[in-house]
């Protein structure tokens, strides 16, 4: 399975993407989901960005209506994105999406 | 003969918002979707109940009496006698101590199927067997 | 090139859910894919013609007038909008009514599905 899973809350009423597995596992942070990309809690990394294997992008408009960017990631892995770059990853890269 | 299985992926509770209750009745218009389909062709849902979502399922909710509105429980029940396919978390049952025996069952309106429950993994089997995914 | 539907329930004004749905078809669009759009819920305020465009409020008449002129089928759910007191002459000429199968429908004939139904 080929998963691509946006995330669009800071905070959140559901673990289901701790649980999800998937042969190729891309996470796109949009809307509040940034704040994942550019936060620390108590010093440490969103748990979020803790999935093993997972490819991680942020939205860049998302980024800049909130007051940050790219300087603002918190981890390397995180890839900023346009909405013409998030087109190509979800028709070439991920087969079933999934909005949490 | 091309067959579509979709899931659909129940994670919140019901009542707070109007999703859970949207997840159910848009599985449930599989019983219609011909009309737009191509002779041949059948969609297939499955609706699993995950982390807060299995809430969705309790039995003797009582929101017609309440707020003159149709119970999620209700929708559960009609899934049922549809011949969809439920599934609840047992993880998730676990986790909020809500026994087997409190789970919505249509066997009064006749049905013949009622639900599954089963570990995570196996809803993860749903999804990679289906072909598209919708999360509520 | 491919299809691609998404479904949302998310509304017009208090999230900004529709306008990631209007830049995401946009941009899936110019790049020659077909898209649908799906309104259920409180996403049916979408339909909804005579929006005004406070600089407040996210406003999305213009966009959702332009993604129609460039082929994409735009449907609300007939029950959730008459739900919200919009009736077939108050909404965007060329936004369908139609039900819920319409949706899976085209579900079931696309590459690609994003539903926007958790919020």
């Amino acid at each position: 399975m080929k998963l691509g899973v946006f995330l669009s809350d800071l905070r959140r009423t559901e673990n289901t993407i701790e649980r999800l597995k998937a042969e190729k596992f891309g996470i796109f942070l949009v809307s509040n989901g940034i704040y994942h990309a550019t936060l620390k809690f108590n010093g440490e990394i969103s748990p979020v960005l803790k999935i093993q294997g997972a490819n991680y992008y942020a939205l860049l408009e998302d980024l800049q209506t909130r007051g940050l960017s790219e300087n603002n990631l918190v981890d390397k892995k995180i890839k900023v994105i346009t909405y013409d770059g998030l087109v190509d990853l979800i028709m070439n890269d991920y087969e079933q999406l999934a909005w949490l | 003969m091309a067959d579509t299985k979709l899931l659909f992926l129940v994670q919140r509770p019901p009542y707070k918002s109007e999703n859970p209750r949207l997840a159910i009745t848009h599985a449930i218009s599989y019983q219609t979707v011909d009309l737009f389909l191509e002779e041949g062709e059948t969609v297939t849902p499955v609706l699993a109940f995950v982390g807060d979502g299995v809430l969705n399922c309790l039995k003797d909710q009582k929101s017609i009496q309440t707020y003159d509105t149709t119970s999620t429980e209700t929708h559960v029940k009609n899934s049922l006698l549809l011949d969809i396919k439920v599934i609840v978390c047992k993880e998730d049952l676990e986790r909020l101590g809500i026994s087997h025996d409190r789970l919505a069952d249509a066997a009064d309106m006749g049905a013949e199927s009622s639900i599954n429950v089963a570990p995570f993994v196996e809803i993860m089997k749903e999804m990679e067997t289906s072909k598209h995914l919708l999360c509520f | 090139m491919a299809t691609l539907t998404i479904g949302t329930f998310s509304s017009l004004v208090g999230s900004m859910s529709l306008d990631f749905v209007a830049k995401l078809s946009t941009a899936a669009v110019n790049k020659g894919h077909k898209v649908n759009i799906w309104l259920s819920g409180n996403a049916t305020m979408l339909a909804k013609k005579g929006q005004k465009a406070f600089k407040d409020y996210s406003h999305l008449e213009k966009s959702i007038r332009e993604l129609l002129s460039k082929g994409v089928e735009i449907t609300t759910c007939e029950a959730c909008t008459l739900a919200r007191g919009i009736h077939k002459e108050d909404t965007i000429e060329g936004i369908r009514w139609d039900a819920m199968h319409w949706y899976l429908a085209k579900i079931a004939n696309s590459d690609r599905v994003l539903h926007i139904g958790g919020e």
